[in-house]
């Protein structure tokens, strides 16, 4: 019985070794485009039927700052926009598989838990004909989390832990469209 | 007798130290242009048939989102884009790169992209191949 538990463990702590060696991958492919490229282009651009490319950066941040963010850059002439908010990140069903890790392991695992986020935007509107009758305006949603602390074994993993991550769930990027199309009383489109 | 070993001991540590107090010559050429600079830079350097500077920002953005960069600052005045992005699925690793887009005398816009890896500048000519071509869409894209 006891010679199970200790091969149970056995195999979690080498399963969480091995979740840490993801493949690194090389830089020149990520200066290529994926296949994922064009879908998350779609849901990251809608075009707007206007000319008024400032009136749609201007409207761009007062619906981020609707939805809790600080503006924390911004340059008109490259329809440019930066905003940040920073949240817990804490979740129970993390706190449930730390609690189960650590009982099969009989208090050898504690595995490290997301403690705190900054969920961060980068926005640019720009035009897409030479008369600038038609703008596009791109948003991408992106978020750092900091991890508490941990121990595996004797070790003890120090809280602070960085993770970085693309939000890529495509309600966010609705909702947040919906918010600028009425902002700007103007339907938002894609190709 | 004994004491004369000391002395003998304590002269040979000091010479010993002396000899390594000759301050190194800095080399003539440290500054100078090295060929391998001369290479990474034709290498990072393309010219476009642009006349605005604008067009040509405006296009190195969206090339840039499209790569999936998160663009984190952008002066227009001096042409100057800096993004950075995840490299995916490894959240640990971050690759940066900062694009200069600088007007020429001929109508021409001279764009350089530096791309860094974790803090290591990339000097694979490859990378930067891809970085242009993808620009080179952007830009077409943006002309129509």
């Amino acid at each position: 019985m006891m010679r199970r538990w200790l091969m149970a463990a056995g195999c979690l702590i080498f399963a969480g070794q091995m979740a840490g060696c993801v493949a690194h991958t090389q830089p020149e492919e990520l200066f290529q485009l994926s296949p994922e490229s064009a879908a998350n282009r779609a849901m990251q651009t809608r075009m707007f039927e206007t000319k008024d490319e400032a009136e749609l950066l201007s409207a761009s941040a007062a619906v981020l700052q609707d939805l809790g963010f600080q503006v924390e850059e911004s340059v008109r002439e490259a329809g440019f926009l930066r905003a940040a908010k920073e949240r817990s990140a804490r979740e129970y069903g993390q706190y449930i598989s730390r609690f189960f890790v650590l009982v099969l392991s009989m208090g050898k695992v504690l595995t490290p838990v997301d403690l705190h986020q900054k969920i961060s935007v980068s926005l640019v509107a720009r035009p897409l004909n030479p008369d600038a009758t038609r703008q596009e305006v791109r948003i991408i949603f992106y978020r750092v989390v900091w991890k508490g602390d941990g121990q595996v074994d004797r070790q003890y993993i120090p809280p602070g832990q960085q993770k970085m991550e693309m939000i890529r769930d495509p309600v966010l990027y609705q909702e947040f469209f919906a918010k600028l199309s009425k902002a700007v009383f103007l339907e938002g489109f894609t190709l | 007798m004994k004491r004369r070993a000391v002395w003998g001991m304590i002269v040979g540590a000091t010479v010993a130290t002396l000899y390594g107090c000759v301050p190194p010559q800095p080399a003539p050429d440290l500054l100078a242009p090295t060929e391998a600079q001369m290479k990474i830079r034709s290498v990072q350097t393309r010219t476009f048939d642009v006349k605005e500077r604008q067009v040509a920002m405006r296009a190195v953005i969206a090339a840039l989102q499209d790569l999936g960069f998160i663009i984190e600052r952008a002066n227009e005045s001096l042409g100057l884009v800096t993004a950075a992005r995840f490299a995916e699925p490894n959240y640990y690793d971050v690759l940066g790169v900062t694009v200069t887009v600088r007007p020429q005398a001929d109508a021409r816009m001279m764009i350089r992209a530096n791309a860094i890896y974790n803090n290591k500048p990339i000097e694979d000519p490859k990378v930067y191949q891809n970085f242009f071509a993808t620009l080179e869409r952007s830009l077409f894209v943006t002309k129509d």
